[in-house]
């Protein structure tokens, strides 16, 4: 089955919402497509990020984006998770759920990283039977997310984008190709991002992501804390004309700027789609360039109480 | 690829034992987690984890290594920025490093991250053994700072009563017997007492002021939030006293008549002082209501 049984709306272009950037919004409700949440950042909130995200879901659509759900780790699904994420999902009527190939933790301990899973007949089967037991509960697809990864096993015996592939059309479950991510995971695992997203199945692509990332010489981090980079737009505009386009997020999670800047710069994506041509995508490293000391695998997504 | 795939569980509670081991990831091959699922020294790790061009499969698992700890001491960081503040940054991320192998996360949420940290300072003060008139009292104030910010992380983000409605002091004066009534608390009020003037130093700190370490001086404090925005006040004995005992269900009849008997004195606090507290109270928003005025919602509201 290569055709999804279902059909998500393209949002257009959004951006990750951020609690530096609550007053700004609740003060201008500025013309933006759509935004996505950090599910794990409202669903327990009784407080002022949860009262903020109601006054944006009822002027913008939101989407829902998950950094623990494990669909990977080999621990038994957290049902009482999942549950506040089904609840959260109808109180604000999430245009859909997302989350990550990978796991968190295991043996009831959680690391907060998103951490790469063999890519083998086992975990493939593993992930396909816990994507259908979750798509089951939630009552909707789930749409699943490439992470920036640092490690391969030698027990893998599938590319990254073969395992996304098949996963993805045996579980019937959607896909958000983060292109920085492609990229990411491309410097460090020596493979060819063009071709990575020439072979996931582009009829499942719900939503790209976009980020700035940092380069270490050695390798990539994805750090979330700049501008996109240029190969990472050329990855972008190829995965628009070979997916006839989807909505549209940049992710922004250190050294945030005021929002408009955060705006203007998922906005530069409408200069990409539009133009056609492809220039050809950088698979060098290029020069470091203000790389800080040490920077951490996975973004952090955690919401921060407001100084009062 | 190993001639027999190892299964998904043996590998992911190697990486996990390999990539949360304190002393990196070299000392992770050979924990004792790590050596009961995969028998890998550094000679021979390219078995399980794949080298790239640029990296050796020791460099590529210490992104991880590094990553563990920074994340969740940088998560700390944000959670508790006075005592960061306080320690400064060498000491800060000792404790947190600590903390972070002794109560590693078990929650989907970060915002669990923090809640024992002040009982693993506790816990962890070099004078614990000690009996308490024995030890110092800079430990005090560390553990003070931290429970003082991790109370203002619940109340920011936990239940509150913005958009309901609560009572109101002008309501007040319709109560008959007044000092027979029981008072309801708003689900955010908290009750804390402390060693050090903590709530001072919380301040300054938090308007990017660098106050000096401040000296012992009890302090006894209500946390609340109002429109979202967490509020602290301070109290003095006779205050603490009272409220507490209102929002425990005592009428202040009888507090004040327990107050008495275990004080052993008479002296009181007059009837007309404690009544302009309660009136100040609920002006501040502490009470949603008087326990036969609430409505049944609030009722079950506040047994949640």
């Amino acid at each position: 089955m290569n055709t999804p049984s279902w059909k998500l709306p393209n949002l257009g272009f959004g951006v990750g919402l951020r609690s530096v950037h609550f007053n700004y919004l609740l003060d201008r409700y500025p013309k933006v497509d759509w935004f996505e949440i950090i599910s794990e950042n409202f669903m327990d909130s009784r407080g002022r990020p949860r009262y903020v995200l109601d006054q944006l879901a009822e002027r913008y659509p939101i989407v829902m984006h998950g950094v623990s759900l494990s669909i990977g780790s080999t621990d038994p699904l957290n049902f009482e998770y999942l549950k506040k994420l089904k609840q959260l999902a109808k109180e604000i009527g999430a245009v859909w759920i997302s989350d990550h190939l990978c796991w968190t933790g295991v043996n009831g301990l959680n690391t907060h990283d998103l951490l790469p899973v063999p890519l083998n007949d086992e975990s493939l089967n593993h992930i396909v039977d816990r994507i259908r037991v979750v798509q089951d509960f939630l009552e909707r697809p789930l749409v699943l997310e490439n992470p920036s990864t640092y490690v391969a096993f030698a027990d893998s015996t599938l590319s990254e984008w073969e395992f996304m592939g098949h996963m993805a059309n045996e579980a019937d479950c959607g896909l958000l190709l983060d292109v920085n991510n492609v990229y990411v995971s491309s410097v460090n695992h020596d493979f060819d991002p063009a071709q990575y997203i020439e072979s996931v199945p582009h009829k499942r692509v719900v939503q790209f992501h976009l980020a700035g990332h940092t380069n270490y010489g050695t390798h990539l981090i994805d750090t979330h804390d700049g501008h996109v980079m240029e190969a990472v737009w050329e990855l972008y505009r190829l995965a628009h004309q070979l997916t006839s386009g989807a909505a549209t997020l940049l992710e922004w999670d250190a050294n945030i700027p005021d929002f408009p800047i955060l705006h203007a710069e998922v906005l530069k994506a409408r200069n990409y789609v539009e133009s056609k041509s492809i220039l050809e995508v950088p698979t060098f490293l290029p020069e470091v360039v203000n790389a800080p000391a040490s920077a951490i695998s996975n973004p952090i997504h955690f919401m921060v109480p407001d100084a009062q | 690829m190993s001639e027999q795939p190892r299964s998904l569980e043996i590998i992911e509670s190697w990486v996990h034992a390999v990539i949360t081991e304190p002393a990196g990831v070299v000392a992770g091959l050979g924990s004792e987690e790590a050596r009961r699922n995969i028998e890998a020294s550094v000679e021979d790790i390219e078995k399980v984890v794949t080298r790239s061009s640029r990296l050796t499969a020791i460099e590529r698992l210490a992104i991880y290594n590094h990553s563990y700890f920074a994340r969740l001491q940088e998560c700390l960081r944000a959670e508790f920025p006075v005592l960061a503040h306080a320690l400064g940054e060498q000491l800060f991320n000792l404790f947190t490093f600590e903390y972070l192998k002794n109560y590693p996360s078990r929650s989907y949420t970060l915002n669990h991250l923090g809640k024992n940290f002040a009982r693993f300072l506790a816990e962890t003060r070099p004078d614990c053994d000690a009996p308490p008139n024995a030890r110092e009292s800079w430990p005090d104030f560390i553990i003070d700072l931290a429970t003082l910010e991790q109370a203002f992380s619940e109340i920011f983000d936990g239940p509150g009563v913005e958009g309901r409605q609560i009572l109101d002091a002008g309501e007040l004066l319709a109560i008959e017997q007044l000092h027979q009534a029981r008072f309801l608390p708003v689900l955010c009020l908290k009750l804390l007492s402390f060693r050090y003037p903590v709530s001072q130093y919380f301040r300054a700190v938090r308007n990017q002021r660098d106050p000096a370490l401040p000296q012992p001086s009890n302090t006894l404090l209500a946390m609340t939030r109002r429109d979202y925005t967490v509020v602290i006040y301070e109290l003095s004995a006779q205050q603490y006293d009272l409220l507490s005992a209102l929002v425990a269900g005592q009428s202040l009849q009888q507090q004040m008549s327990i107050s008495s008997r275990t004080s052993g004195v008479d002296f009181q606090t007059p009837v007309p002082t404690a009544m302009s507290w309660i009136e100040d109270w609920t002006n501040k928003g502490f009470f949603v209501g008087i326990e036969s005025r609430v409505r049944a919602s609030e009722r079950a509201d506040a047994s949640q």
